[in-house]
Order: structure tokens, then sequence, then C-alpha cells
């Protein structure tokens, strides 16, 4: 039988995983710098967190540079949904920024205030749960462009608020988000929101929230979130033809005996 | 000393919990026994068709609620047993109430004959002149448009709504909290309505009824597609403990019979209320 001088045996085993690792780090816009931690590759627009950027587009119901994407098709769109879960909130880090002083601390209190401001924004409109079902959306949502902020003096926190090190800078944060299907994975909305709201804004103490001089970033936080939830309600809007139909399809069951 | 410490502690813990204990519980009310569906969805004096409705909705699987005589509130109760046997009936109930809710830890129940219902609000409302105070034609078209324009409700969610003179009583199921709050924030807006009494229950989701909601959408939307629409339906699948309520209107009995059978042929589900008015087109739509 012939077999060819190159074929896969004959190539060494070493050489095989350092053209994976090549492959793998080429072809993600994002690497994993630490645990919990990725960094924006250079020169890329986006963090590579969502699946698919091209079908964005600017939401005129949102001011900034907000861009959004809402599925169309009849059958499953938002609307097909009405209960949500909320995955923990990733962090990429700037391309600049030196992953070795991002503490874990910080970015758990980072993560954990957007996604319980995310939780506070949504449930009510979309009641949280944590089993996946073919009625319930998964909410993933990344912190995009964190930066090492500057060491946190002595008298910038009160202790009990657990002040850090070195605090995170989210002055030029952005939040990319994208809705899909708990069972299936389909996307059926997405949303980068990258209106610098936090200008400035610094997280230094684990309950930074309760402190003064971190407010710009918790106020950051809550805006964001609330936009989160006003692209919800605007997608909800009744419209035009739909708007008609449903005034016209509903009627009330008054005091008649309901029949059976 | 370390005894006379505990033994304060134990009193103050004991005074706290039974000072807790009287703030929670209500004063008793007149009550109507109904079942779940037929006081969400008969709204109006409790006439002999009405204790009909409830006792027959019962024995097929509708909970038994308490309807408070005073105001027509609604009340899921924890402990169904104790109304069970007087569905159909009216009683004192007494416990703790959650208004906002629609919830009543029930504490004790009295069964009583209509006539032993005092002169007062609560013989009122049993009698029929008082639901035919009617409010303007004009305030109920008003509320019922905005109750149509509610932007978060689904095909699983139906609020129903009377009016009783110039107050408004909302009623139905929801799986989201916001429309229940937006329902009583629009129809207060609206003007000439005076009060409003907020029946709509909010729904569990537990994980069979997600499943049922999926299953009894999909299989109606494959066999009755014209009755939906990107972003609705004229068909509404109220779940609720693995029975299914289906509301709204066909425009023929077979399209109803067909949402029956697809809904029984859903798993888990224990029953099925077809509740769908069946309304044939204006002469103008057809063909």
């Amino acid at each position: 039988m012939n077999t060819s001088r190159y074929s896969l045996k004959t190539v060494p085993g070493w050489l095989c995983v350092i053209v994976a690792i090549a492959m793998t780090i080429g072809c993600s816009p994002a690497a994993e710098t630490k645990a919990g931690v990725k960094k924006i590759a250079a020169g890329q627009e986006f963090s590579g967190f969502l699946k698919d950027y091209a079908a964005l587009k600017p939401n005129p119901n949102l001011d900034g540079n907000a861009l959004t994407f809402a599925a169309a098709d009849a059958k499953q769109n938002l609307r097909s949904y009405f209960a949500i879960i909320v995955d923990p909130v990733e962090v990429y880090i700037a391309t600049d920024a030196d992953a070795s002083k991002v503490s874990d601390d910080s970015r758990i209190a980072l993560t954990n205030y957007f996604q319980h401001a995310l939780i506070g924004a949504v449930s009510d409109a979309f009641p949280v749960v944590e089993t996946p079902s073919p009625l319930t959306l998964r909410l993933r949502t990344a912190l995009v462009g964190v930066d090492v902020g500057g060491q946190v003096a002595a008298g910038d926190a009160p202790p009990d608020a657990k002040p850090f090190e070195r605090a995170l800078n989210i002055g030029k944060v952005g939040v990319e988000m994208e809705l899909v299907d708990s069972k299936t994975g389909e996307r059926i909305a997405a949303m980068v929101d990258r209106t610098n709201l936090g200008d400035g804004a610094e997280v230094g103490a684990a309950n930074f929230s309760r402190v003064q001089k971190f407010a710009a970033a918790r106020e950051a936080f809550d805006e964001w979130a609330s936009r989160v939830r006003t692209f919800l309600d605007s997608e909800h809007e009744l419209k035009g033809d739909d708007a008609l139909r449903a005034d016209k399809s509903y009627q009330p069951y008054g005091s008649e005996m309901p029949k059976q | 000393m370390k005894r006379v410490l505990s033994i304060l502690g134990g009193l103050l813990l004991l005074c706290s919990s039974s000072y807790l204990a009287q703030k929670d519980e209500g004063p008793p009310f007149h009550a109507y026994v109904d079942s779940d569906l037929c006081a969400r969805l008969m709204l109006g004096p409790i006439t002999t068709a009405r204790q009909e409705c409830s006792v027959k909705t019962y024995k097929d699987g509708s909970n038994a609620v308490l309807v408070r005589l005073d105001d027509n509130t609604v009340f899921s109760v924890n402990k169904e047993k104790m109304v069970k046997e007087y569905v159909g009936g009216f009683g004192e109930a007494a416990g703790e109430v959650k208004v906002k809710s629609g919830t009543m830890k029930l504490q004790s129940f009295k069964p009583l004959d209509r006539g032993e219902i005092p002169p007062g609000p609560a013989q009122k409302l049993l009698d029929v002149r008082t639901y035919n105070a009617k409010g303007s034609a004009e305030t109920h078209e008003k509320v019922r448009h905005e109750l149509a324009m509610i932007p978060y409700i689904t095909n699983f969610d139906f609020i129903s709504f009377t009016m009783v003179g110039n107050d408004v009583i909302l009623t139905g199921w929801t799986v989201r909290d916001t429309n229940r709050s937006d329902a009583e924030f629009r129809v207060k807006r609206v003007p000439g309505v005076a009060n409003v009494i907020n029946n709509i229950e909010i729904l569990p989701l537990g994980g069979t009824d997600m499943e049922i909601r999926a299953a009894a959408r999909a299989a109606l939307q494959r066999n009755l597609s014209t009755y939906f629409w990107s972003n609705g339906s004229d068909i509404k699948i109220v779940v609720k403990n693995g029975t299914i309520i289906l509301l709204g209107s066909v425009r023929t009995q077979q399209d109803s019979d067909i949402a029956t059978v697809q809904c029984n042929s859903v798993s888990f589900v224990f029953h099925v209320f077809n509740m769908l008015r069946v309304t044939p087109p204006a002469p103008k739509d057809k063909g």
C-alpha cells in the first residue's frame, strides 16, 4: 500500500501541540490571561465574547453608541420567552493592562455588583430562574476594556468596605451582552453598549457601592443595567399591525357563565 | 447570672413572637369559597350559576380560593383542606392576608349560611343589583384598550376585568410581576375609574409547568396557526400546577375542540379547561 511521506504518523507529537496552540491563539480575538480574566487581542474592535457582531445595528431607542440585534423570526423572538437565567459576568481587560494586577477580589466585586444590577433591572419583566427550559433565555454578559486603576489610599474606603490594594478602572469599559435560548443556545438578541458612562470610575473596595468615592462606578453599572432593560422594553412594545391586532383580539371575561 | 440572662432572653423571644403573630393576623372576614377558575373569570354576584360553576370546576381540578365579600378580593389559601368541603358556600375566614400577592395563611374557617352574612358591604356584593350599576361604556372601552396594550403580555397571560360602578376589578393570571403592577397602574390613570381591586395572580414557574406551556403552545401553533401572529395570539394558554386554561376566542367550535384535544395530548397535563369563546367572523370578514 502506498503511503504518503508526510502522513501524520511521521509528524512529531510536540509539533502538533505547538501548531494546535498557535491556531487557538490565532483564531480567537481574546486570550485567557488568568482565571476569570480574558484580554482583548490587540487591534480588535470587539472582544470576541459574542458569537457574531455583523448583525448588530444602531438602536434609535437608546442614546449613545449602542448596537443591538433582535431576532425577527415570528416563532422565535424575544416575546417567545418570559424567564431568564443571568450568567455570571465575564471580564475582558484592556489590551495593554497588566493581568497580574487584577486581583480575584476586585474582579469578583465588579462582576457580582453588575450581575445583581442586571437581575434587579430585568427580574420583574423576566423572572429569574436557574433551570434551562424552552421559554427561558440565558443572559450572557461581559465587561470589556477593564483596566488596572490606581492604588487605593488608606482613607479612600472605610475598613468595613474591604478596600483593595489596587482599584479597577472602568472608565473605558463597554458592555457586550447576548440573550440566547437556554436550551438550544440559539441567539435571540444581542447588545454592545460602548457609551462611555463611567468616565474615571473605579472599583476600589469589595463593598464599593457603599463608598462615596466609588459612586461613579456604581452609577455606571446601574445605568448599563437600566439600558439593557430599556432595550428589552423597546422590543416588547406593541407597534403597527401587532398593536391593532392585539387591541382587536382582547375581550375581557365578565360576569357571564364560562362555558365548558 | 447566665441563667437569668437566658431566661430573660427566652421571655423576650416569646413576647416578640406572640406580638408578631398578633400583628400578622388580619380581622376575620366574610368569604365565598370559590374555585380559582370561577373566581377569576366570573366576576359578579354569587348566583346559583356561579355556585354551580365553583363546584364543577373545583371537582375538575381548579384550586379552592376565598373571595372576600367586602371588596371582591381573591385569596389563594395555604390550607385548602380547611375550605374544600365548603366550595360553593360561605363562611367567616381568619388568618394572615397579603393583599399584594393575593395570598392568605388561613388559621380558621367557620361555615355560614348565606342568610347569616350581616348587612353591610359583604351583603351588598351578594346583591345582583349592585352589579347592574355599570360604569360608562367609554370608561370601559378605555380600560379594555389600556389592558390590551400591556407590552409584556404573552401567550401565557390573561388579564380580565369588570366594572362595578366606577370601580374596576382586575383579575386573571400572569407569569410576570410587571404585568400585575402595570395593569393596575394603567387602569388607575383612566379618567372615570375610582378604585382598582387587583386580583391578578402571579403564576408559579415550576419546571413541569414550563414544559407544558412550551408544548401546548407548539401544538396549538402547529394546528391552529391562524390564531397566532408574530407578537401575540387570539388563544391564551394559562398553565397552573399541571392544569391548562384556554382563554380568548376562536372562529368555530371545531377549532375550539381541536385546541382541547391538542392540549390534552401534552405530557403531564391533569386537566384542560376550555374557556374559549366561539366568535364567528363578521360577514364582511368572510372569504
